[in-house]
């Protein structure tokens, strides 16, 4: 009952100071650009071929950035599979996921966020998203599936930590490449326009940025789902050993 | 305009609500779902905004990757908060 009490209080508070502070301060909306968001709004179409300019910014005029930034992810993931090493047999015993209906419900929604998060990804030099995001939803999906089906089911499938961590790993050194290619012809690293077709019969290709974005997809999507694939097996084959 | 702020409004008043439920709640499973509903709500926000690249990360991140991280912690502890009386 207290909690209630409390929990209206501060509502309260929160939509008088909302209806005051527009009486007091004027809210003004800004009516024109700066420079900056000029030079980029009309010049990354030229520059780099693609219509979405957060995109262009993360992967083409400050790509040296965002590929250090995939590194210290990449290492920030690989230390803490580390931690997490597991190289004895997981004892295979009977499933034990939730029952027929969430089964079903998590068969029909795993499809759907598998189809949106590769929609994120592929279209992320045209629309809002890109290969982080979409990477992330489909890690999602997977781990959906562990609490609703058990890890056995994805172990049966295939879908081990060893081979996510050599998709992440072939997939980021992909990335590099595609990042390093353009040296080759004396060019600056990370360069898109000069060195990577822009169009190709008719469609858009933007250069490198959907090479990257699908590099990281792949990436991000095996290096979270390793993650959980390690985080789901039980203390006790950490400790003793002797239910493995 | 009207509209936008309206909604920027009622997201930031339904997170707070959300974020008091969190913090106040014993059981830590309902407590990783209203954290995922506070960050659904700042999403909501973002998007109002005209941030739908951040909007869109934020959701896959915050509402997907961090309640399910935070769901397998849980099953290594126990699901009930215990709190000491006085």
């Amino acid at each position: 009952m207290k909690r209630v009490i409390v929990l209206v209080v501060l509502v309260l508070i929160a939509v008088v100071s909302s209806v005051i502070t527009p009486l007091v301060i004027s809210i003004e909306v800004p009516r024109y650009l700066k420079d900056l968001s000029r030079y980029y709004i009309i010049n990354t179409i030229k520059d780099t071929a693609s219509p979405e300019a957060v995109a262009a910014i993360v992967w083409d005029y400050r790509g040296l950035d965002t590929v250090y930034e995939t590194l210290v992810l990449y290492l920030a993931i690989v230390g803490g599979l580390t931690i997490f090493m597991y190289t004895g047999e997981l004892a295979r015993k009977t499933p034990v996921g939730l029952t027929l209906l969430s089964r079903t419900a998590t068969k029909i929604i795993t499809v759907l966020i598998s189809t949106v998060s590769a929609a994120i990804a592929f279209h992320g030099h045209l629309t809002p998203g890109g290969g982080f995001p979409g990477g992330s939803a489909l890690a999602v999906a997977t781990m959906l599936i562990i609490p609703v089906f058990s890890i056995n089911t994805l172990l049966e499938k295939g879908v081990t930590s060893t081979k996510l961590v050599a998709i992440r790993g072939v997939s980021l050194t992909g990335l590099g490449l595609v990042a390093l290619l353009p040296v080759i012809r004396g060019l600056e690293i990370v360069t898109n326009q000069r060195f990577y077709p822009g169009y190709l019969d008719g469609f858009i290709l933007s250069g490198s940025i959907s090479l990257y974005n699908l590099l990281e997809f792949l990436a991000v999507a095996s290096g979270f789902t390793a993650v959980a694939l390690y985080l789901s097996i039980p203390e006790e084959y950490y400790k003793g050993g002797d239910n493995a | 305009m009207i509209i936008t702020l309206i909604l920027l409004i009622a997201s930031l008043i339904l997170s707070i609500v959300f974020v008091y439920m969190a913090i106040t709640e014993r059981d830590l499973l309902k407590a990783t779902a209203f954290s995922a509903g506070q960050s659904i709500c700042y999403a909501t926000i973002l998007q109002a905004m005209g941030a739908a690249d951040i909007a869109m990360t934020y959701v896959a991140v915050s509402a997907g990757l961090y309640s399910a991280i935070l769901v397998f912690v849980i099953s290594k502890t126990e699901r009930f908060e215990e709190v000491s009386s006085e």
